[in-house]
């Protein structure tokens, strides 16, 4: 039957739904001069996609023939990433749609290219096979080294873009080096058969060993974990502020599904996580370099968009810690991680999205003293900012406290309370670089001679503000709907 | 002679691949290492292919390795056009614009 | 391995070394990509001693053929700001390479005992175009899909960032 066959590609739906749109806006943008509709286009389409992934996860449609399923996972893991992936991806798409259009930027490859780097990122989190997950990094980093390039003429984005490029090319070299060793070790690609592999002591042990050793390596450095986060600040800040909160969503959080899968589910078995022999000491020894040295960093900078870019090596460092309690807790660990994901998600861009708001056609808000007064000449415009900045500092009511709460109560319930108690401390740093742009905004004067910041009009931006908004505050006060779906999903994950 | 001398070759290849990233500052130079380093990884994965030969996991893997180096190379190569167009300059410890 | 096969691996070994030194050592970016040319074509003859048929002339067509020939067209595009001197890191990051490097080889090598097993006999379409290609198309399909996508980024990605910046 035909509908059967139709309704067999269901699980993969949003990824078909994606291609389809971005080959469909490269054709509309070749014969059409009018763009005004793409970004819209572009943002439903990927809502359209999360609601999708969202239903199927609800209805439990999970079906795809064994062809795809060998490389590409159709589970409750995968579709809970497909929605946060989709989510970041379309909000991106409607602050771009505010911010290119009032800078003069507005170029339709750049809405192909987010959708295209979006599919790489939702292929990678589905990955479980060595190549599919080369595959999708590559697809991923390629379409983001060419986003973080788009202002080609800016010096600051070409250079961003030179050492993103280069350190991320270095890095997926490794991963495929490792990738190599471990089919070596293994005999096998697929992740299912390295773990059998590996927990029925069948591969060659130095090698296995050196091969996790590049993999994590390589993963660090797309999650942007110290000490291998030199280019998140460098891109972070020459990127176009849409891209920027796009990489530090989307990207982010396909490099942290394809950690969980490894990790977890390829490297799950108990040798392999142990707290002495295993990863799991890697992990704790990462996350306390990340947050110690993301938050440290923040502390010191002027411009709000290079402290988000540290905040956001910091936030990359809370989820290590959830991912360290994994060999306690299972899938309780794992669903914390998925939960932070989501709530950082929707904080970074209600905070990145107030930043594009700040600025104007000519002058951009970049530095504190950009921000200086604004809250009082513009309160509705700076509200935003301070759900956004207060969420990614943990206050309740907002997303990022239960995401903090879920991920700290796990490593307490893992026996490891010094490492909750040094995540709190790091968090409590945050506050001065966090509460400093509330400050600025609502208790200091412009100087004298400075240009004052005149909010930019657009009901793209408004749009975004508003949804990211009603998700921190829904997130924050209910977050039992969005952690039963991230329990869910870490249970068939590992279950 | 065995698997064992292409594996320890290809490890070689990789180190040198690497050190050259490390050490130049020409961007053109280490975009070529990063290819040597690709290559180290085709190399490591016929051999494992050729000492697993029951299915063609490795190759099929090496085939697509190389049509992602051939992507890398295109982007890498547009980067590298962008940033002399606006740098005059392919150096990397040039690059130190973006500092706090 | 024995004989013939022997012999091809070392001499192709030898030039894929010298080949790679060129490339990291040179100081002209051209000089690196005759180097790199060197490396590719003797790894290319390397891939038939394991009895990889098509990827050795998917290496020539794809690596020698295109990726090399796009590293000399930009080299000289660039013209001679391209040259720089030989190796101009800083000791922080020579003495990272260097440990790096080091600790990968010993591993590797300590572990090549244990995967120093024998030649099996393979069957007579490994590796050939009509075994490798069944491969691809009835097993690894999907990864065959998802490569169109990444080539259409690259295409994209690097047309959006190279055009004339008056456009």
């Amino acid at each position: 039957m035909i509908t059967d066959r139709i309704t067999s590609f269901l699980g993969v739906a949003p990824l078909l739904l994606l291609v389809a749109v971005g080959l469909s806006i490269m054709l509309i943008d070749a014969f059409s001069k009018d763009r005004s509709g793409l970004a819209l286009t572009t943002a439903m389409s990927l809502f359209a996609a999360a609601a999708i992934s969202g239903a199927i996860a609800v209805r439990g449609d999970l079906v795809a023939p064994a062809q795809i399923t060998r490389y590409l996972a159709v589970d409750q893991l995968g579709l809970f990433f497909d929605v946060v992936i989709c989510a970041g991806a379309g909000l991106s798409a409607l602050l771009a749609g505010g911010y290119l259009k009032e800078h003069g930027l507005e170029r339709g490859e750049f809405y192909v290219l987010l959708i295209f780097t979006a599919f790489g990122a939702m292929v990678l989190a589905r990955a479980v096979d060595l190549l599919s997950i080369f595959l999708g990094l590559e697809t991923m980093s390629l379409g983001a080294y060419a986003l973080v390039a788009y202002r080609r003429t800016s010096a600051r984005a070409v250079e961003g873009a030179v050492k993103y490029f280069l350190l991320g090319s270095f890095a997926a070299a490794i991963l495929l080096f490792g990738s190599a060793l471990l089919y070596g070790a293994t005999g096998h690609t697929d992740l299912a058969g390295i773990r059998d592999a590996v927990g029925s002591g069948a591969a060659d042990p130095v090698l296995t060993i050196l091969a996790l050793v590049m993999i994590l390596v390589s993963l660090a450095f797309k999650v942007g974990a110290v000490p291998f986060h030199m280019w998140v600040p460098d891109s972070y800040e020459g990127a176009v502020t849409p891209v920027t909160t796009f990489m530090s969503v989307a990207v982010k959080a396909a490099a942290f599904a394809v950690l969980v899968r490894v990790l977890a589910g390829a490297f799950g078995d108990e040798v392999s996580m142990d707290l002495f022999t295993g990863w799991t000491p890697v992990i704790v020894i990462l996350a306390v370099v990340t947050m110690a040295w993301g938050n440290l960093a923040a502390l010191a900078q002027s411009s709000v968009k290079r402290m988000l870019a540290y905040s956001s090596v910091a936030h990359a460092g809370y989820v290590l810690v959830g991912l360290a309690a994994t060999y306690e807790l299972g899938p309780t660990a794992v669903s914390a991680v998925l939960y932070y994901v989501a709530a950082y998600t929707v904080s970074n861009v209600l905070a990145f999205g107030s930043l594009v708001l700040m600025g104007s056609k000519g002058k951009e808000a970049v530095s504190y003293e950009d921000l200086a007064g604004a809250g009082r000449r513009h309160p509705a415009a700076a509200a935003p900012f301070v759900v956004g900045v207060l969420s990614l500092l943990g206050m309740p009511p907002t997303a990022g406290f239960f995401g903090k709460y879920y991920v700290f109560s796990a490593a307490v319930q893992a026996g490891m309370t010094w490492l909750a108690v040094l995540g709190v401390l790091a968090s409590a740093v945050g506050a001065y670089y966090y509460l400093k742009v509330i400050v600025y905004l609502f208790m200091r004067e412009p100087a004298e001679d400075a240009p004052i910041a005149v909010p930019m009009r657009s009901y793209y931006v408004a749009a975004a503000l508003l949804l990211s908004g009603y998700y921190v505050l829904r997130m924050g006060v209910t977050p039992g709907r969005y952690l039963d779906f991230a329990i869910s999903a870490a249970t068939t994950f590992l279950g | 002679m065995g698997i064992g001398a292409y594996l320890a070759l290809a490890s070689v290849l990789f180190g040198i691949g690497a050190v050259g990233f490390l050490t130049r500052r020409n961007m053109l130079i280490q975009l070529m290492s990063i290819e040597l380093m690709l290559n180290s990884a085709n190399v490591l994965l016929l051999a494992f292919n050729r000492a697993y030969p029951g299915n063609h996991d490795g190759q099929v893997f090496a085939f697509f390795v190389i049509a992602v180096a051939a992507a890398e190379a295109a982007v890498g190569l547009a980067i590298v056009i962008a940033y002399y167009r606006v740098r005059k300059t392919i150096e990397t410890d040039r690059a130190t614009l973006l500092r706090y | 391995m024995t004989g013939a096969g022997a012999t091809l691996f070392v001499v192709t070994a030898i030039f894929a070394i010298i080949g790679a030194l060129i490339t990291v050592a040179a100081r002209r970016p051209l000089r690196a990509a005759m180097g790199l040319l060197v490396h590719i074509v003797s790894l290319a003859g390397m891939f038939l001693t394991l009895n990889a048929h098509l990827l050795a002339a998917l290496q020539l067509l794809v690596y020698a053929g295109a990726i090399v020939v796009l590293f000399v067209f930009v080299i000289m595009l660039i013209g001679p700001e391209a040259e720089t001197g030989p190796i101009e890191g800083r000791l922080v990051s020579r003495s990272t390479a260097g440990a790096l490097t080091l600790a990968v080889f010993l591993v590797v090598a300590t572990s090549v005992g244990g995967f120093d097993a024998a030649w099996i006999a393979v069957d007579a379409d490994f590796g050939t175009v009509e075994g490798l290609g069944l491969a691809i198309y009835r097993n690894a399909l999907v990864p065959f899909e998802l490569i169109s996508i990444t080539l259409l980024v690259a295409i994209i990605g690097a047309i959006a960032i190279a055009r004339s910046p008056t456009e």
